[in-house]
């Protein structure tokens, strides 16, 4: 999702030369705590210097905090290639998805996990050989990755929502079917 | 806001009232308005009534992320008002009760009950029409098609998104009753990114007050209950704004509540377009370090970031850049 976006986003006009991102810059550019004025210069960056490098192993780092690491080396670079190879799709699918459209799912399924691997991120700094140690830490509390706060804000916006209007009691089930339902004291 | 406020708690008074008149199966017949299932405001209308003043049980699966968790609802009105029942069906056997206005939340892995005061979803039908511009205004609504849910059929509704600020939202509401049988949220590729949906279902059949009690009553006494205090939000201007609204978005509740494991009250805005709502936290920075940056979960995005001295945390049902885009433009005035 968010890669894609980078992608997606037109070149900025500044005519400086992309300098390779230090690792603090690609870290608050994935908290998306980089200053904006910087964000356009750390999008080329990414685009045109090795620091993808370094985003990709962050995410590798979230990812295996989570426990879902399963992708082989070099499957980023492949599946770029083979993403470039697909022709565009102008019309959803409809009854069997299109490969791009199974390649899609999985990119967007890949950033969401960054997504979540993120929170592990922003709380520790993470040196680019951590992963073993990663592996470790979610081995004893992988559940500390979720974020154990977001049961009381779910709980306090739900009430106001128009979704628990329509659906009643439904929406309640965000709330109590995932995350530690203990908030930290 | 003090207008809704004023709307909100006359519409209360009233629902409560036609609660208790529901049992005689008239409420229905009070309340329904004079909306054409074609106009999105009056739908989704129609569809809280059914929701609020229908007996019903049944099974609901709710997937998110990869993740299938089934769990049993049972909903019924007595003379009393609206009482409901959640219960998981898959891992630990958490259960959700509501009667009328107040839900607890049951961890019994955790020996916790929760107690969620008073809340405000009967203000709902009665901010319709403030609503009624922005969802036209920034929601295609359709028909689609006639379908089969839980064995039952039903009509298909779509609201389609004019821009990347909200998510579709694709509803089946069973064609006699008008309850909602399944809900989808599809991101931008028309891809459900979180789905409700029942798998069997009776509806209008009697249900006895006891199917609806909690299964922990009274709870063990090692359980700690966690209540809100009474008057627990308080309706205030906070100081607070947001900037940048993304277009659509309006204002519906701001004040101050406490939250459980916060020693600070905490600063609680709520924007809505008239079908998901955005709410903004502003609590001072707690000593503990916090989680910063985007977390998402079915269709909830969360973003949190640190301004200043204190902590903003923006969650809502809409894509995480909404969440961003809101989380970045709080300020103080």
């Amino acid at each position: 999702m968010v890669m894609g976006k980078f992608l997606a986003e037109p070149d900025a006009d500044e005519p400086a030369r992309p300098t390779e991102l230090a690792p603090e810059e690609v870290s608050l550019l994935m908290d998306g705590e980089l200053d904006v004025d910087r964000v356009d210069r750390a999008c080329r960056g990414l685009r045109e210097t090795a620091s993808v490098e370094t985003w990709v192993c962050y995410h590798v780092i979230g990812d295996t905090l989570r426990g879902g690491c399963g992708l082989a080396p070099g499957f980023a670079a492949r599946f770029a290639e083979r993403l470039a190879a697909e022709p565009t799709v102008l019309a959803p699918p409809r009854m069997r998805p299109a490969p791009a459209a199974v390649a899609w799912a999985l990119a967007a399924s890949v950033a969401a996990v960054g997504v979540v691997g993120w929170v592990a991120l922003t709380t520790m700094p993470v040196p680019p050989g951590a992963i073993a140690t990663a592996q470790q830490a979610a081995a004893v509390r992988p559940a500390d990755v979720r974020r154990p706060v977001v049961n009381e804000y779910l709980l306090a916006h739900q009430e106001y929502s128009p979704t628990t209007a329509i659906q009643g009691v439904r929406p309640y089930l965000r709330a109590v079917a995932t995350d530690t339902p203990d908030a930290p004291e | 806001m003090h207008r809704s406020n004023r709307v909100a708690a006359a519409a209360s008074s009233r629902l409560a009232r036609l609660g208790a008149c529901a049992g005689f199966g008239i409420g229905a017949l009070l309340w329904l308005p004079a909306a054409h299932a074609d106009d999105a405001a009056g739908w989704l209308q129609q569809a809280a009534v059914a929701a609020r003043q229908l007996n019903y049980a049944g099974t609901l699966v709710y997937q998110h992320d990869g993740r299938v968790e089934t769990s049993r609802v049972v909903h019924m009105v007595d003379a009393h008002g609206e009482h409901e029942k959640l219960v998981n069906l898959d891992g630990p056997a958490r259960e959700v009760i509501r009667d009328n206005d107040q839900v607890r939340c049951y961890y019994p892995d955790a020996k916790i009950i929760r107690i969620e005061p008073r809340t405000y979803r009967n203000a709902f039908p009665s901010l319709l029409p403030q609503q009624l511009d922005t969802l036209a205004g920034y929601y295609f609504f359709r028909k689609a098609e006639v379908a089969r849910v839980a064995g039952l059929e039903t009509q298909a509704y779509v609201f389609e998104p004019k821009d990347g600020m909200r998510y579709g939202h694709k509803l089946w509401a069973d064609l006699a009753s008008g309850l909602l049988l399944k809900a989808q949220l599809l991101n931008d590729r028309n891809l459900p990114i979180e789905q409700f949906v029942f798998t069997d279902i009776q509806i209008g059949i009697r249900i006895e007050r006891e199917t609806v009690r909690p299964t922990y009553r009274p709870p063990p006494t090692d359980w700690e209950t966690r209540e809100s205090l009474p008057g627990d939000v308080v309706q205030q201007d906070t100081g607070w704004l947001v900037k940048e609204l993304p277009p659509g978005f309006s204002k519906i509740v701001e004040g101050y509540r406490t939250l459980r494991g916060k020693v600070a009250p905490v600063a609680h805005l709520v924007f809505s377009d008239g079908l998901v709502a955005v709410s903004v936290f502003v609590e001072p920075m707690p000593q503990a370090p916090q989680p910063i940056g985007l977390s998402q979960q079915g269709g909830i995005n969360v973003y949190s970031r640190q301004l200043n001295e204190h902590l903003v945390t923006v969650l809502g049902e809409t894509p995480g850049a909404t969440v961003r885009q809101i989380a970045f433009s709080v300020a103080h005035r």
